[in-house]
């Protein structure tokens, strides 16, 4: 049987009130590794100070017969640290749960050190709610970074039991989600799905039991780059049939290592070396140009920003991740 | 923990025969011979060493179905019939790692209860549909699994990504084989799961602690003198537990490690891997 709300903070008319701090519950969306020590002793410093100057935002959730926080739970967490019995709050309408995943998001941002399986099947259920699939309409939608809700997709691309790996309760079992992010650019690639033999979940468990072994010729997930690599260059010099006899051996012949999948003739090798000796030299340049002496020079100046603009989308397009 | 027999019993033929038909179906096969080798580092106290083997709580599939099958009806609201079943009921498989024992519990789980028929489908989910389940406060998860010696992993599964799983607030049941009481209290205390478990296991079955009686103050040294060559940082489990339970997939981590490290030093008699 529910019991009645509490009747201090009579819930229901919208707007500011103060509510007993242990009647707040933290929002079930939230991630619940959510703050980092240092900020949140900051802020608990101020909030001894001067106390809460924004209310928090709350509302009534009827199912759980409980306040819930909407947004200010680090206030809240001082709030309670610091004894505070009560707390002003501001008094929503209850979000449906689509609008309550989107606040989340927009509140919290994503930050690296958060699972990013839970975020993405958040994702998976706005985009089932919205029939809203554009990576860039979901980005503005959650505030996310395009490229992180396009990694999102790749791991819901992904058999239910594969998600669950990321969701192991052993964080020495837990997969990470680079893992299966990498390895999509070879698991959706169209020459190897064109190969007879491949089959992409049998695929896929080959390559999670290689690399949890360690030993078995694939060490990092970074190798699925390479492999990529090779693929792309074993395909450009039309030597598929050669790369497909070699794929499959290097998937299911642990003592190989992946240098076993380059095609002979189908390597960048030398146009790497003179791309880079080409980087190194304009390197060399821009960091000794004393910028004054050029300040006039419009031409270099676009010629630079159009330099900046192609490195990006290039970085972006070998799915580098790139820091502002 | 089981009464092992009293000092001095002989290590014949019949008992280590004994030994080796309770523990048959380990995940490895254990021999009469293995089981003469692992007793072997106790020297010339290998009575210690057999009356270990006596008191080890073996867990037999057999026994897990039991368990699962003891279990289920027990827990309020449910009901093999869709009629009599109160609110939404999804069974979900605790830990996921690839061969691991949770998939294989849910599925043992599963057809303990008579609920392998496709009309049950539904009703075992993976964990990553929790979200789109949308449960609500009249709904049941149950999440099924073997054991829970320290409770610390579950906790922390339901810290980094379980609660969020479930924002309905729907009842959350941990149910498993077999659980330390202080597992049961962590859980408890630190997340929204119920722990049921059919077996619970206490103080007295942590083989040095004081209230655990079958073994001497000096029966306990000599115990934990093997355990540390066997595993120098956890000689007693992980989370120090002293528990010398086994089950027949699996032994875990929190019992001795004289039963299951596997390395230079010493051969366990049920190893992990």
């Amino acid at each position: 049987m529910q019991q009645p709300r509490p009747s201090a903070s009579a819930p229901g008319h919208v707007g500011v009130k103060t509510i007993r701090t242990s009647e707040l519950q933290p929002n079930p969306h939230n991630p619940r590794m959510l703050f980092d020590r240092a900020p949140l002793e900051m802020l608990k410093a101020s909030i001894e100070k001067v106390g809460i100057l924004v209310p928090l935002t709350v509302y009534w959730a009827k199912a759980q017969n409980a306040w819930v926080i909407l947004d200010g739970q680090r206030r809240w967490m001082c709030a309670g640290e610091l004894g505070l019995k009560t707390v002003h709050v501001n008094e929503v309408a209850e979000p449906d749960l689509v609008q309550n995943i989107v606040t989340m998001f927009q509140i919290h941002k994503l930050r690296e050190d958060w699972e990013l399986m839970p975020t993405a099947l958040k994702l998976e259920v706005l985009m089932r709610e919205l029939k809203e699939k554009k990576d860039k309409q979901l980005a503005v939608l959650t505030g996310l970074d395009q490229a992180v809700v396009a990694r999102c997709k790749k791991l819901l691309s992904y058999p239910k039991s594969y998600q669950d790996l990321m969701l192991d309760p052993d964080p020495a079992k837990r997969v990470k989600a680079d893992f299966f992010i990498e390895l999509y650019a070879v698991r959706n690639d169209r020459v190897v799905n064109k190969m007879r033999w491949f089959r992409r979940d049998k695929f896929t468990q080959r390559m999670l039991e290689k690399y949890q072994r360690h030993s078995s010729g694939l060490k990092a997930v970074t190798d699925f780059r390479t492999m990529k690599q090779h693929i792309a260059n074993a395909h450009t010099a039309k030597r598929d049939t050669q790369l497909s006899a070699k794929l499959k051996e290097f998937t299911y012949d642990d003592s190989l290592t992946i240098d076993h999948l380059v095609v002979s003739g189908a390597g960048t090798a030398a146009e790497t070396r003179r791309l880079l000796a080409l980087v190194a030299k304009v390197e060399e340049s821009l960091a000794s140009m004393n910028v004054a002496d050029y300040y006039g020079e419009n031409e270099l100046w676009r010629r630079l920003e159009h330099l900046l603009k192609l490195i990006r989308q290039k970085l972006l397009a070998a799915g580098r991740r790139l820091r502002a | 923990m089981r009464t092992p027999k009293s000092r001095g019993a002989p290590i014949d033929s019949t008992r280590l025969a004994g030994w080796a038909r309770r523990f048959s179906g380990y995940r490895r096969p254990i021999t009469e011979q293995a089981i003469d080798s692992w007793l072997g580092p106790f020297g010339d106290q290998q009575d210690v060493g057999a009356r270990l083997l006596d008191s080890v709580e073996y867990v037999s599939h057999d026994l897990i179905d039991g368990a699962f099958k003891a279990i289920l009806p027990r827990l309020s609201g449910w009901s093999k019939g869709t009629a009599g079943r109160t609110g939404k009921w999804r069974f979900v498989a605790f830990s996921t790692s690839a061969g691991e024992s949770g998939d294989s519990m849910l599925f043992r789980f599963r057809t303990a209860n008579g609920m392998s028929a496709a009309r049950y489908r539904e009703l075992f989910i993976h964990k990553s549909e929790l979200l789109r389940e949308e449960l609500g406060p009249d709904d049941t998860v149950v999440f099924v699994d073997d054991f829970a010696g320290t409770g610390r992993q579950a906790c922390e599964a339901w810290a980094s990504n379980l609660a969020e799983l479930l924002p309905g607030n729907p009842r959350v049941v941990l149910l498993l084989v077999a659980a330390s009481r202080t597992a049961r209290k962590k859980i408890g205390s630190e997340t929204l799961m119920r722990v049921e478990s059919h077996r619970v296991l206490t103080t007295s079955d942590d083989l040095f602690h004081s209230s655990c009686s079958h073994f001497s103050g000096t029966e306990k040294r000599r115990i934990l003198e093997l355990c540390q060559l066997a595993d120098p940082r956890k000689p007693k489990g992980f989370g120090d537990c002293g528990f010398v339970i086994v089950f027949a997939h699996r032994c875990p981590n929190n019992s001795i490690a004289i039963l299951h490290a596997s390395n230079r030093r010493w051969k366990g008699l049920f190893p992990r891997d």
